[in-house]
């Protein structure tokens, strides 16, 4: 992981210094709460509909357990006891008191976190794959270049305040796990035919009122060159974005209006002016910051590990999980463990103190003390032993998060909506708790097989509807809560947007819709393997719509 | 209003002048960009120094023709949420070499006055309600960044690679 140096530090230190002095002057009314509102949320503080909501970044979903231990400490003496991890790989409080914020960046900053730039119109948190550095498909850790996007987007004085928000994500392996293409700048690891490593960079994306699926502006951007690569993108965006139209202002508008030919041509203008002007950091510095991420002393393991085998054989629960949450890892005897936080009928992405302390636990015992955030608000232990498996299956079980279901039908993505969003049209939170307990059997959800439900309590598309193979949007009618079905979506790297299917439906037939939708899947699929979006993307919307709304 | 920089007010003889008022003898004076390009033979014969205030929309490519001549681009922020001002003032440094004076005015508040000076601008046109000394102590909040901008003074990365503790 990366550790601080003393100018990080220093950041840190002065960063609380700033946001204390800017709470005292608008408690003391010189800043009127309209100058007050883009310094709180450039700080992660929302007012939401019974307090402020904060926002901690974990930089691309990497958190060490003494920083979890930390979190949990938060939720017990700020919040009411639990945190929730969202979609950005970061964490929420929902219940602070404003007086109390500067106290606790200050607790926050003794373990080398933050909360800057999680939201606001500036450049957020990075997200990357979690399984950076574990997964045997990477090209490179995309941690390394995450932690230098960081680093350069930390106020920088240019584009502080840009036209929207400006998310970043990350991939370093062909498989896409960080849904980039949905992002505004969406970063792929890449090599080229002479071996060199570089990037790929898509612009544009989104998800939101206008869901665009951002195309590549620029196949091969060298390694050394990247920062003034994005400098360029920027600069060319926060000059002429929209500002005239908060909907019509992030970048994806700007990237469609002009063409993505023509927003290439003037990035690569601006950056032919810019390169080789001290804007990218030298290779030393890259070199210190990939030391950072050098893989941990492995020990070495022959596989099969035998106790772990015949704990499958012997136990068809341990096995069943086995086989949806340990993905493989790329040293032989280790797993990357999912843990999942949909329980049935639970809040996703929500931990209580307790479970964070538990979890923070069985990360030092069992995972080199290291743990990734999904950005399907899930935890993973990235470095468990083989022999460890089961021994890290129970105590989860203990905890309430052993749920056999990463990937399947109640591994959902939820916004906060209505129970807490002073923007949602719709609850999010109890549709997702009705369909999780709907599909509770585990055996059902492993005969659907692979399937994404991703709910939005309004257009701002926080839940990624757009993206899931279900998607649920919730809308208001006459001030009556309905959810309309999106089918099709995928954020992965065959991203693509659902598309609407028809007339949404009342809280109280939502569930049965999709019931019937899955069914009607499991009518038609050619075979088991023959997942559901699979399927969809084989015979297309039609045999749902009919199964739904009659053969009208 | 008064005119202040990152240490406090300074003294100031740049005067904004209407579009229908002319200029005295001798008077240092801000005009609109409009009246900037109809009229620069008259102003720069008959004025001490001439200066121009934009927008963030201003083209960049039409101001540059007068820069050499200019003594102050001033440049207004709408509302402290257009950060259009940013790039503007780099690109007038770092593209343009603009050598004269780069004053912000408009609604940025204290807290932007550190992202402005990293950008070029050397002072700020402020009511008289302007909290200078807020300015003054965000300016003076942060030792150190992270990035490159149009002040060339050591960043974080220029510190650490080259040893400096």
């Amino acid at each position: 992981m990366y550790i601080y140096d003393k100018y990080d530090q220093t950041i840190a230190r002065e960063r609380v210094t700033e946001f204390t002095q800017q709470v005292k002057r608008r408690l003391a009314g010189e800043l009127s709460e309209d100058q007050f509102r883009p310094l709180r949320l450039m700080n992660g503080l929302y007012l939401q509909l019974h307090a402020y909501m904060l926002r901690v970044a974990i930089p691309y979903g990497t958190l060490s357990a003494k920083q979890l231990r930390k979190l949990a400490d938060i939720a017990e003496k700020y919040d009411r006891g639990y945190g929730h991890f969202t979609t950005r790989q970061n964490i929420q409080y929902n219940w602070i008191k404003l007086d109390q914020v500067p106290e606790l960046l200050a607790e926050l900053a003794t373990v080398e976190m933050h909360a800057n730039q999680t939201s606001g119109n500036c450049i957020r948190n990075v997200t990357a794959d979690q399984f950076a550095g574990v997964a045997g498909d990477e090209v490179e850790d995309p941690r390394i270049v995450s932690e230098i996007i960081r680093q350069w987007s930390t106020f920088h004085p240019e584009f502080s305040f840009l036209p929207r928000k400006f998310k970043f994500a990350v991939t370093g392996a062909p498989k896409d796990r960080a849904a980039i293409q949905y992002h505004d700048i969406g970063i792929h690891i890449v090599k080229n035919e002479a071996g060199e490593i570089g990037y790929a960079v898509y612009v544009g994306g989104g998800m939101g009122r206008t869901p665009v699926v951002a195309p590549l502006i620029n196949a091969f951007v060298p390694k050394a060159e990247l920062l003034s690569y994005l400098e360029a993108c920027l600069r060319v965006y926060n000059r002429y974005g929209r500002r005239d139209n908060i909907f019509k202002a992030r970048i994806k508008i700007l990237v469609r209006d002009l063409g993505p030919g023509e927003y290439k041509r003037q990035v690569e203008e601006e950056w032919q002016r810019i390169r080789g002007t001290g804007i990218d950091i030298p290779p030393e510095e890259e070199a210190r910051i990939r030391s950072f991420f050098k893989p941990p002393q492995y020990e070495t393991i022959a596989e099969p590990v035998h106790s772990f085998v015949e704990a499958q054989a012997k136990n068809r629960s341990f096995a069943r999980w086995v086989e949806t949450n340990v993905h493989p890892h790329k040293v032989p005897g280790y797993g990357a463990v999912t843990i999942s936080l949909k329980p049935i009928g639970g809040i996703p992405g929500d931990a209580s103190t307790d479970q964070m302390r538990a979890i923070a636990d069985l990360a030092e015992k069992y995972s080199l003390s290291e743990l990734r955030v999904t950005h399907v608000q899930n935890l993973v232990l990235p470095n468990v032993r083989q022999a460890d498996l089961h021994a890290v299956w129970q105590r989860l079980r203990e905890i309430g998060f052993a749920e056999a279901n990463i990937g399947l039908v109640t591994d959902i993505i939820a916004c906060p909506g209505l129970d807490y969003c002073s923007l949602a049209n719709a609850r999010s939170i109890p549709v997702s708790q009705r369909i999780s307990e709907r599909f509770a059997d585990l055996d059902k959800q492993h005969h659907i097989g692979p399937l994404q439900i991703k709910i939005s309590g309004c257009i701002n598309a926080c839940g990624h509807h757009h993206a899931g193979h279900i998607g649920i949007l919730g809308v208001d009618k006459a001030g009556q809560e309905f959810y309309q079905l999106t089918l099709g979506g995928a954020g992965d790297e065959t991203a693509s947007i659902g598309q609407l299917l028809g007339p949404g439906f009342s809280s109280d037939d939502v569930v049965g819709a999709i019931e019937k939708v899955i069914d009607t899947y499991l009518g038609l699929r050619e075979k088991p393997s023959e997942t559901f979006i699979e399927a969809y993307r084989r015979v297309g919307p039609v045999p749902f719509k009919e199964s739904l709304y009659g053969g009208h | 209003m008064a005119v202040i920089d990152r240490n406090g007010p300074i003294a100031n003889s740049w005067v904004h002048l209407a579009d229908d008022a002319q200029p005295a003898k001798g008077q240092s004076v801000i005009v609109s960009f409009a009246r900037l390009k109809n009229e620069h033979n008259s102003l720069f014969s008959a004025s001490t120094a001439v200066g121009v205030e934009v927008v963030g929309d201003v083209v960049l490519e039409d101001l540059e023709p007068f820069l050499p001549r200019l003594g102050i681009i001033v440049v207004r922020m709408p509302n402290m949420r257009d950060g259009r001002i940013f790039s503007t003032g780099r690109l007038l440094r770092e593209k343009y070499a603009y050598k004269g004076e780069l004053r912000a005015i408009g609604d940025f508040i204290p807290d932007q006055a550190r992202f402005l000076l990293r950008c070029g601008f050397d002072s700020f046109e402020v009511g008289d309600a302007f909290p200078v000394d807020s300015l003054k102590q965000a300016v003076a909040t942060y030792s150190v960044w992270y990035q490159r901008a149009t002040d060339r003074g050591a960043t974080i990365i220029d510190q650490r690679t080259s040893g400096v503790s």
